[in-house]
């Protein structure tokens, strides 16, 4: 279970204003709201990689913030993180991405073909062809390319909790139909609880359990995927029409 | 803050905006102090615990001095020559001409030879490291060595710190030696002083202690030029112009931290 609790958030102006929820154990939950309104900031928060200026995070009941490092590196193996620019390692090849994924001591003690057998596993699962891109370095692949090997690194060493933030953005259509039903066969086969953060509305509602609405630096929804389509708050309603219309345009602009 | 609001407020700007810039200013000063200090300590503590590797080291001692090997030799070359020129124009005439031999040694040694090279690998090594890092930042690779339980304190800072350590001094040593000997040539062909009398004259007022300074100070920048431009780079926010941004203000603190640290050397190891 993750929970925030009053997590407060300031740059240059307040970002983060006192967020609290909860996600449950094995749940899909779904993080929606404006663009540059704290949604990568908060996901960071889950594992520590921003510092805050109140409340804390917990993830299956340790804190964050405040336990030392000892339990921050126990509550970053527990999670997989798929970065917005899929973040990959310039100077590595796809294999030491991948490889990344996997704990310093674990990969210590682990025989060769186990580490083969795990990398190629990962790149499978997310229907990449390995022997096809193994050694090729970030800047040679597509986009599209990737976001799957962002995420191939984040599940090769199994976690229990995958954070996604926005994993189809700048996809065309096709790719992020692909990439979503990865998510969804994901976090079934490997029984993970996942956080995405998502500008595709309706991907997000027909995926994941509940949903949530970040707008001002607060909470503005929290609920199940209906109560979200039907709610009758007006910011909400101007947020997802518009999410809609601009989902229409760029489905326009790509085909 | 709040003072400075009701000073405003009330009519004397003129003295509270002042005080409230120098304020802030000595508020940036003792943060990125305080933030070097500790990038420092977490390096040091990554070297002695044998986390950093030693490939990467290799790496970085390559790509520092190798690669900067051609333009700190031209910089040098043409430093040794400007000053054999420029002393032998004022002594013509004056004092006997051997003198230039231990002012062209000295000048090089203890001042062109360091700061020169330091300068150089400024705009050479220093801009990049900030730049790559600043890149790796705002892409958030910096955030995925920590998600994935990697220190990029070991990875990234600690080998480029050490590096600098190790070839800044090996880099300043050939820039003397190249230096010295550009401005013996430059004197005898255009001054007509021969090349035992310019040794003659340099070791007349030659210290071993001179070379020990000029080391000192080539592993003072050597330290100095890594820590900045890492320090900068992970403080890099905002994209790519942010990255740029950076990599300017990385450029202009290492400059005058280097200009500002050759000054102080004088007083503290020149007595
Ligand atoms: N490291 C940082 N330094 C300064 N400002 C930041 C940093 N990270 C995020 N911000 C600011 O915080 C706000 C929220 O950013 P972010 O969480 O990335 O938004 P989004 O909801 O689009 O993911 C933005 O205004 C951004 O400029
Ligand atoms: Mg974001």
């Amino acid at each position: 279970m993750i929970r925030f609790r009053s997590v407060h958030k300031a740059f240059d102006v307040p970002v983060l204003q006192g967020v609290s929820f909860e996600v449950e154990e094995g749940e899909m939950f779904a993080i929606f709201g404006p663009s540059g309104t704290g949604k990568s900031v908060l996901l960071k928060t889950t594992i520590g990689l921003i510092a805050l200026d109140h409340g804390n995070v917990a993830v299956d009941g340790d804190w964050v913030y405040g336990s030392g490092k000892a339990a921050l590196a126990g509550v970053r193996r527990k999670v997989g993180y798929v970065f917005q620019n899929s973040a990959l390692f310039d100077s590595l090849n796809v294999w030491e991405n991948v490889e990344m994924g996997i704990a310093e001591e674990v990969l210590a003690r682990l025989p060769g073909r186990e580490r083969t057998r795990k990398i190629w596993e990962a790149l499978e699962l997310v229907n990449l062809e390995p022997r096809d891109i193994l050694r090729k370095i970030p800047a040679e692949l597509s986009g599209g390319m990737r976001k799957r090997v962002g995420i191939a690194r984040a599940i090769v060493g199994r976690p229990k909790i995958l954070l996604w933030d926005e994993p189809t953005t700048g996809l065309d259509p096709v790719n992020t139909a692909a990439v979503e039903r990865l998510i969804a066969r994901l976090s079934s086969e490997l029984n993970v609880t996942s956080i995405v953060v998502t500008h595709d509305i309706e991907g997000g509602l027909l995926m994941c359990d509940r949903v949530a609405m970040l707008e001002g630096g607060r909470l503005r929804f929290i609920g199940a995927p209906d109560a979200f389509r039907s709610s009758e708050d007006p910011v909400v309603r101007a947020f997802a029409d518009r999410a809609a219309a601009e989902a229409a345009l760029d489905q326009m602009e790509i085909t | 803050m709040s003072a400075t609001s009701t000073t405003s407020q009330s009519g004397i700007p003129l003295i509270g905006r002042p005080l409230a810039a120098i304020g802030r200013t000595s508020a940036l000063v003792a943060e990125h102090a305080g933030q070097l200090g500790l990038l420092l300590a977490r390096s040091v503590r990554a070297l002695v615990g044998l986390q950093v590797s030693f490939r990467s080291i290799l790496n970085q001692i390559y790509i520092m001095g190798a690669q900067s090997l051609p333009i700190v030799l031209v910089t040098a070359v043409l430093a040794g020559i400007v000053t054999s020129q420029q002393g032998g124009y004022q002594f013509q005439g004056s004092v006997p001409l051997y003198i230039l031999g231990s002012v062209v040694t000295s000048s090089v040694v203890l001042e062109l030879g360091p700061v020169l090279t330091a300068i150089v690998l400024v705009g050479r090594v220093g801009a990049r490291i900030t730049a790559e890092l600043g890149t790796m930042k705002v892409s958030e690779q910096i955030d995925a060595f920590e998600a994935l339980g990697r220190d990029p304190v070991a990875i990234l800072a600690a080998p480029r710190i050490l590096a600098g350590i190790i070839v800044l001094p090996v880099l300043v040593a050939v820039a003397n030696l190249v230096g010295v000997t550009a401005g013996m040539v430059a004197a005898r062909l255009t001054l007509g002083l021969g090349y035992e009398s310019f040794l003659y004259g340099a070791r007349l007022f030659w210290h071993n202690w001179d070379m020990f300074y000029s080391m000192t100070k080539a592993v003072t920048f050597g330290l100095a030029i890594p820590l900045i431009s890492i320090h900068m780079g992970l403080r890099t926010s905002g994209g790519a112009s942010g990255v740029g941004r950076t990599t300017t203000a990385s450029v202009m603190f290492m400059t005058l931290t280097i200009l500002i640290l050759d000054a102080f050397f004088p007083p503290l190891l020149l007595q």
